[in-house]
């Protein structure tokens, strides 16, 4: 009812023959409309694996994933794309920009292909997100013109374009300095309060205690869950302790 | 341990190693051809006009001929090794029956001739002197290739019964290009047929030492003996045998250098691409203190195991298409016994595509010495020229639609990247329009004004008959009451007397009538308008030493007129060497005349030729369109068939190199290709933005190919041309063909093979490509 995405006994190994192992061995999440996720785990322990398999970019060997009522083992490869277009925002560890464009043209990307005539709509959008985010004024900036936290901030202004129903975010905060990262916390915070629902792969619990709900994942499966209330950015030490806390028990 | 490097390298890099191979193997195949077969013509050229003791002048006459002064005139000349005089019986083509077929629309002059005597032997396919009984009959082989007659066929002449007992070689007048053609007989027919036709006299002279030709031809004219009919010098034999050969070899050449500049470029490609990926590898052998030179040999090594390979197979091929490129030759010509030198001029042409091939490698590998071992270590590749985005932008709107807009950008973004692929496009639409303008070219009417012939639809010649000029105005005012004919001329051939720059006197033939009707191609200067004007064949211009705007002295009604040299032209046709003017002739000799005329509808000319001729026995009427089909349809097809060559290899080269090209590309953008991937691009719009990439490239390329085709080709070609004779060379090229059908050929090849190359991108797994 209240599910805008579950995923249920997902399997998806790598490998051939005797080297082959079930890197997701089961796993089942539900996330509900609005709702701001974590997933933790040791290093290697499938989290992105499982949110690319969430997010219909990688198929699954077994279970079924289904995002807004529709299973995605049923879509063709095109549908899927629409839909990633459509209601799904990505950031990611490396923010993926394309070199060629600017930081304006960049973040209008999702809604390029569709709009040939209504584009004016979303470059308003863009560049309201680009001033919410912090980085107005960059518009015709290059790739290589912009600090690393600019660039991942395009990123989320990019995946925010379309107003996505679910954002994946893979590490967004791997790659910069903690200053940085705070910020772009505080932005996906934000985006949350304001409807979206946040799904987020991280190996760190201050982030992970952004989150009103964290799954530990371990051997293939989700191995705890933790409750840690609404995510109103309320108490986040307190919070952080308690995610490091299950880590330590979980020894990860 | 160079071994193992080359083998994983190649395994690693299939499609370019196998591209490589392939181009090498098609320019050695196509250069080797060339080779051999430049060998194998200039040897059975060689041998041929050996063995028929081919003259080295020969002037032809008509009319009364006095035997004991020519005689005379040998006898008093040490230069010379031989003289004879032949004759040849000059039959209307109706008289030639072939079963139910005849020659009467040849455009040839045919008629019979006996075995020369001391030279100017006609060859049988043995190579030996033919000599035909009585009731035999020997058939150029003209008559063979194109299929009038077969041995043992039953031919009448004149009413007679011949039996064709083979065919013979005819050293002067084998070529389509000669316009007369010999039939041998015995000399017991001749003699019974000689007054049923006109006789010509074939006046031979053979020389010990050929370079004197000149010295022999300045003093038969200067002692004014018989001169009615064109004089024809041994080069310009030779020529006209090799020309439709020599275009072949010349198209293949041509052809092949092109493939062998794509070679390299392909190379360059591939190892600039290899350089990149091998950056940090090539500073680690650095680094371990392995020298630049072992590197380069390591790279070089591979391409020799794929360019010597290659080059040999190419050689190889060239045995198997050597036989249908060498049939005609080998039919008209003979085999020359250079069977043995052949196969060695195409190895060295074949090796040479090789060696250029590495030298060019090494040349390119010149980059590795600048490369650092402490920073390739530390930062990979140097980044691709700073990639920035342009002027235009998505924001800006996308009139044509994002993937369009999107694949623009990136071309107009790595400007230098695309650079290889457009040079490989602007290459391959250069190679498929050159050829074939110059098809059309040689197909067009107006390529005998080139050669030296009116471009008119209709000409009657009158020769060696009373009467030329009156006869010649009776057949102009009939075509002149023609309501088809637009217009008509007539033009009248006097032999004159002109002084050369040096003061000796010549005799020199001048057509007389308004050249500006129907004109020739003037390499230089105008027609001849005013009365004290002249224009010369370049050969005549040659051996009078002048020069456009020179004065000229001619002999006109028994005084001394100061002509101005208005212009020059080429000409084959009455020995090459004539001159036009506009004055009235007075009384000096007639030689012939032509009477021209334009058809308001050109495509009636063959019906209206066969009208006139039938009305006019005692014209030779032709089309014009005929005449250029007979008279050059051996030189047409064969680089028809070159052009068709040609456009097969540009169209494979295109879509080749560019479906490497955007393999490459695909590859290199591996992780934009993922991104715009799970930002929801779907399969069919990245390969509509490799599709706009290469629609760009494309475009601009085959645009520029056909430009350049049409500007540099036609210079190029023009210059090869001159070495056949014809001095003034434009393309007379089919607009659709050369600016559209083909570069779009072209551009097409590129997009199927972009689009079977993009296919890969959608393969992409952007998991997987982004967690790298
Ligand atoms: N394309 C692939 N081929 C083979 N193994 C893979 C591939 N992608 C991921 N794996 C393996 O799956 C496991 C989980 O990877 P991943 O989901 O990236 O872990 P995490 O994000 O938790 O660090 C790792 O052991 C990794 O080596
Ligand atoms: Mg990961």
């Amino acid at each position: 009812m209240n599910t805008i995405l579950s995923g249920e006994h997902i399997v998806k190994s790598f490998g051939d023959g005797a080297e082959r192992r079930n890197v997701l061995d089961g796993v089942s999440v539900e996330i509900r409309k609005g709702e701001f996720v974590s997933i933790m785990g040791p290093s290697g322990s499938g989290k992105s694996t499982l949110l690319y398999a969430l997010s219909g970019m990688d198929r699954v060997d077994g279970g079924r994933i289904l995002f807004e009522g529709r299973d995605l083992s049923g879509l063709r490869d095109d549908d899927l794309a629409d839909l990633r277009r459509r209601r799904m925002g990505f950031v990611f560890q490396q923010p993926t920009l394309l070199g060629n464009l600017d930081l304006l043209d960049n973040i209008i990307l999702p809604a390029v292909r569709d709009e040939r005539r209504g584009l004016g709509r979303h470059v308003e959008k863009a560049r309201d997100l680009m001033r919410r985010t912090g980085i107005e004024g960059l518009e015709r900036r290059s790739v290589s013109q912009v600090s690393g936290g600019q660039l991942q901030r395009a990123g989320i202004c990019r995946a925010l374009l379309r107003d996505p129903a679910v954002l994946f975010g893979d590490e967004p905060t791997g790659a910069l300095n903690s200053a940085s990262a705070r910020e772009i916390l505080d932005i996906l915070s934000e985006v949350n309060a304001a409807g979206t629902a946040v799904l987020l792969v991280t190996h760190d619990a201050a982030v992970a205690a952004r989150a009103g709900r964290v799954l530990f994942l371990r051997d293939g499966r989700i191995d705890r869950e933790l409750e840690l209330g609404p995510p109103d950015g309320q108490g986040l030490e307190e919070r952080t302790g308690r995610v490091s806390r299950t880590m330590r028990e979980l020894g990860i | 341990m160079y071994a193992r490097i080359i083998r994983n390298d190649i395994r690693r890099s299939r499609l370019a190693s196998l591209a490589t191979v392939l181009f090498v193997m098609v320019s050695a195949l196509l250069v080797s051809l060339a080779g051999a077969l430049g060998a194998e013509l200039s040897a059975a050229l060689e041998t041929l006009m050996e063995r028929a003791a081919t003259p080295h002048l020969l002037q032809m006459h008509s009319g009364p001929i006095d035997l004991e002064r020519l005689e005379s005139f040998a006898a008093g000349s040490s230069e010379l090794e031989g003289f004879q005089v032949l004759e040849f019986l000059n039959v209307e083509g109706a008289a030639f029956e072939f079963g139910d077929r005849t020659l009467a629309g040849s455009v040839q002059d045919n008629g019979l001739s006996i075995q020369g005597r001391d030279f100017d032997f006609l060859l049988d396919l043995d190579g030996n002197v033919a000599n035909p009984r009585e009731g035999e009959l020997y058939v150029p082989v003209f008559y063979f290739k194109d299929g009038t007659a077969r041995a043992g066929d039953r031919v009448r002449i004149l009413g007679r019964e011949f039996r064709v007992a083979g065919f013979v070689r005819d050293s002067q007048m084998n070529s389509a290009l000669s316009s007369s053609k010999r039939f041998l007989v015995s000399p017991e027919d001749y003699a019974t047929l000689r007054d049923r036709g006109s006789v010509e006299h074939l006046i031979e002279f053979r020389l010990r030492d050929p370079g004197a030709l000149g010295n022999l031809e300045a003093a038969y004219v200067a002692a004014g003996l018989e001169s009615n009919g064109p004089r024809v010098g041994f080069p310009l034999f030779r020529m006209m045998n090799a020309l439709s050969d020599g275009l072949l070899i010349v198209v293949l050449l041509f052809v092949g250098l092109l493939v062998t500049f794509v070679s390299l470029l392909c190379v360059r490609f591939a190892l600039l691409a290899k350089i990149e990926q091998d950056y940090r590898e090539i500073g680690a052998m650095k680094a371990v203190g392995l020298r630049v030179s072992d590197i380069r040999r390591a790279y070089l090594a591979k391409y020799a195991v794929l360019a010597v390979p290659g080059a040999l197979f190419g050689w190889a091929l060239s045995f198997a298409f050597r036989g249908p490129l060498l049939a005609n030759l080998r039919l008209f010509m003979g085999e020359g016994g250079a069977s043995r030198l052949a196969p060695a001029l195409g190895l060295a042409g074949a090796l040479l595509v090789g060696l250029l091939v590495l030298g060019y490698v090494r040349g390119v590998l010149g980059r590795f010495r600048k490369i650092s071992a402490a920073e390739a270590l530390r930062f990979g590749a140097p980044r691709q020229a700073a990639r920035r985005p342009g002027r235009l932008r998505l924001a800006a709107g996308l009139p044509l639609g994002a993937n369009a807009a999107l694949g623009f950008l990136d071309v107009l973004a790595r400007i230098p990247l695309y650079g290889t692929m457009l040079a490989v496009l602007v290459a391959s639409s250069f190679i498929a329009v050159v050829p074939r303008n110059l098809h059309t070219t040689v197909a067009s009417p107006s390529f005998s004004s080139y050669l030296g012939i009116g471009a008119c639809d209709l000409r009657a010649d009158v020769q060696a008959v009373g009467d030329i000029p009156g006869r010649a105005s009776e057949i102009a005012s009939a075509l002149a009451a023609d309501p088809e004919v637009r217009k008509t001329v007539v033009l009248t051939a006097r032999a004159f007397t002109v002084r050369g720059k040096d003061g000796s006197e010549s005799s020199l033939k001048v057509e007389l009538g308004d050249h500006a009707v129907f004109p020739v191609a003037y390499a230089e200067g105008r027609a001849p308008g005013a009365p004290d004007e002249i224009a010369l064949s370049v050969l005549s211009a040659e051996d009078l030493g002048t020069r456009v705007g020179d004065r000229l002295a001619a002999a006109v009604d028994g005084e001394w007129r100061d002509l101005r040299v208005a212009g020059l032209y080429s000409d084959v046709t009455n020995g090459g060497k004539t001159a036009k003017a506009a004055f009235s002739g007075g009384e000096a000799p007639v030689l012939w005349a032509v009477v021209q005329a334009g058809l308001a509808d050109p495509s009636r000319s063959r019906e209206k030729a066969a009208a006139y001729a039938a009305a006019f026995p005692y014209a030779k009427v032709s089309s014009l369109q005929e005449y250029v089909a007979q008279t050059f349809g051996p030189t047409i097809r064969a680089v028809g068939s070159a052009s068709r060559i040609s456009l097969g290899v540009a169209l494979v080269l295109a879509a080749l190199i560019t479906a490497l090209f955007v393999r490459m590309l695909v590859a290199r953008d591996r992780v934009s290709i993922a991104a715009l991937r799970a930002l929801g691009f779907r399969n069919s719009d990245l390969t509509r933005q490799y599709l706009a990439r290469s629609a760009l490239v494309a475009g601009i390329g085959v645009l520029a190919g056909s430009l350049l085709a049409n500007t540099l080709g036609e210079s190029l070609v023009g210059a090869l041309i001159s070495l056949f004779g014809a001095a003034s060379f434009e393309f007379a090229a089919d607009p659709l063909s050369a600016y559209i059908l083909i570069p779009l050929a072209v551009a097409l090849a590129a997009l199927a093979a972009t689009a079977a190359g993009a296919a890969g991108a959608g393969r992409i797994g952007i998991a997987q490509t982004i967690r790298e």
